[in-house]
């Protein structure tokens, strides 16, 4: 009977990597208000600038953060003030377009400079698995993603709860033009928030290459997790998206185990359908 | 000394004509206040001298420096604050957190501690809710809370938007005798209101506006209440 726990807890922790997928989609919504398209490229992008460093430098997949980290955060920022700041308070077509746009250069540049075999971030870490007292098993690098999951999500809260950027980003999503009266400049505030929702998706990006395999087109599929775990755990909730991690990762690998791996994604999908319908604005979303 | 002086100022909002030809000055150790009905503009006036607004023609000078050409985020590092219409407090951030983002600005961050302490002294309620979130305060309280967060940004000139707006009596004049707190402590401050009566009584000088245009200003107690009448309607 325990061992039929081994589907909940991997879904747990896997859960964990699901929710920082999430974050970055969350947090561009919770302040801006838009829909970042290009979510799921920027993710793989860093797997690929990871894939670099590793095959470069023969750096362990988890080191390669030093590298990735800023380098997806100076182009997210560079993103922000040149492309999506030209359309700040136009609405969301404009932005929508740009983000779709900017996904399908993406995309086809990776296509074209990494070709399209399949890739991985080689390491131990995804062979090994934990022997959870002989009765189900736990792959190390689940532990890796729920860890770094619980990591980044600790660190946003601090961030969001303690320091002026932190107040000036839920200023600037509660009240614009009062943010602006407090000396907030709102087009570096936005370039910020950004910045850090674009680290969260090297962060998952580089988490998914160790994980799984990765395509120069793999970026729509996590754009879908992500999506999926906003819309379950609550559009501009830090908790929310942890608690929406969770229980599409629970749905999934549970769902996948009772009715057959084939079902896994309909599982995750058709739990998000029963929360868009019971609670639309998610478990712990805003009005 | 002026601290504030507009001149000429035309604004346009939205191909029409909002404000024209709008002069006013605010000396040093003044309460000004700008009068009218809704619609006569002050609402436009207050957001082109904050930066929200630009003007079509016109200038605005703030302690001898421009700002007309200036964002909202940069006037307020010059000293100028503005209390906003209809309060706009940050509903999902605490009363403490709202407070906080008040010394955003770099000159007042260094002072937060201690502007923290003037606003608890002026505001005791905002101390006792400062772990509460914004959205849970009355109307009464936002006020409080948006004049607090104002004050922390250690303002020269405090201009208040309409706060006695669908506040009770009592509440009103709690608040007129924190705006003369505020000035004994050396702010100059600019009251806009609706409110005629409470207002001219506070005010050293005063300015009605009706449809754009300023109709009367001087002193307040020279004014007859058939010329303020007058200005206000524009009959």
């Amino acid at each position: 009977m325990l061992a039929s726990l081994e589907p909940l807890i991997n879904g747990i922790l896997l859960g964990g990597l699901y929710a920082v997928i999430g974050i970055g989609l969350s947090m561009i919504f919770g302040i801006m208000r838009q829909v970042n398209l290009a979510h799921g490229e920027l993710m793989i992008l860093s797997s690929y600038f990871s894939l670099i460093f590793l095959q470069l430098l023969g750096l362990h997949p988890l080191l390669t953060f030093l590298f990735v980290l800023p380098a997806i955060f100076i182009l997210g920022y560079l993103i922000q003030i040149f492309l999506f700041n030209r359309v700040l308070e136009k609405g969301m077509e404009p932005y929508l377009m740009i983000s779709f746009g900017l996904s399908i250069i993406l995309q086809n540049a990776m296509l074209l400079i990494f070709t399209p075999d399949a890739r991985t971030l080689k390491t131990s870490l995804v062979i090994k698995s934990l022997n959870v007292f002989d009765l189900f098993h736990v792959p190390v690098i689940y532990l890796v993603d729920f860890a770094t999951g619980f990591l980044v999500f600790g660190i946003l809260q601090l961030i969001m709860k303690k320091t002026y950027l932190g107040w000036a980003i839920r200023a600037s999503s509660d009240n614009l033009t009062a943010a602006k009266l407090m000396g907030i400049n709102s087009k570096r505030v936005y370039a910020l928030a950004m910045g850090i929702a674009v680290i969260t998706a090297a962060i998952s990006g580089v988490l998914v290459g160790m994980t799984f395999t990765f395509y120069p087109h793999s970026g729509t599929q996590y754009l879908i997790i992500a999506f999926g775990v906003v819309i379950i755990g609550g559009l501009g909730s830090l908790p929310g998206t942890f608690l929406g991690g969770l229980i599409l990762g629970i749905s999934q690998l549970v769902g996948g185990r009772i009715l057959g791996p084939g079902f896994q994604l309909l599982s995750g999908y058709i739990i998000l359908l029963i929360v868009l319908t019971i609670r639309p604005q998610g478990i712990l979303g805003r009005k | 000394m002026t601290m504030l002086e507009v001149k000429n100022l035309d604004v346009y909002y939205g191909g029409f004509q909002a404000l024209t030809d709008i002069s006013l000055s605010v000396e040093r150790d003044q309460i000004v206040s700008i009068l009218g009905s809704n619609g006569a503009g002050k609402s436009t006036l207050l957001e082109t001298i904050s930066g929200l607004l630009k003007p079509g023609s016109g200038c605005i000078h703030f302690n001898g420096g421009k700002i007309d050409h200036l964002g909202p985020h940069e006037i307020v590092q010059l000293g100028l604050a503005l209390v906003p219409e209809g309060r706009k407090i940050f509903s999902s951030l605490t009363v403490l957190e709202n407070l906080l983002i008040g010394s955003y600005i770099p000159v007042a961050r260094r002072t937060k501690d201690e502007q923290l302490q003037n606003v608890y002294e002026l505001f005791p309620r905002l101390q006792e809710r400062r772990d509460q979130l914004g959205s849970t305060l009355s109307g009464g309280e936002q006020q409080m809370l948006a004049i607090g967060r104002a004050l922390m940004s250690q303002p020269r000139l405090i201009i208040f938007d309409e706060i006695s707006l669908g506040l009770s009596p009592i509440m009103v004049k709690h608040l007129y005798q924190t705006v003369n707190r505020i000035k004994q402590k050396g702010m100059v401050v600019v009251l806009v209101e609706q409110d005629v009566k409470r207002s001219l009584k506070t005010a050293d000088f005063a300015y009605i506006l009706q449809e754009g245009k300023i109709r009367l200003k001087g002193n307040p107690k020279d004014f007859t209440e058939d010329e303020v009448k007058k200005a206000y309607f524009g009959l």
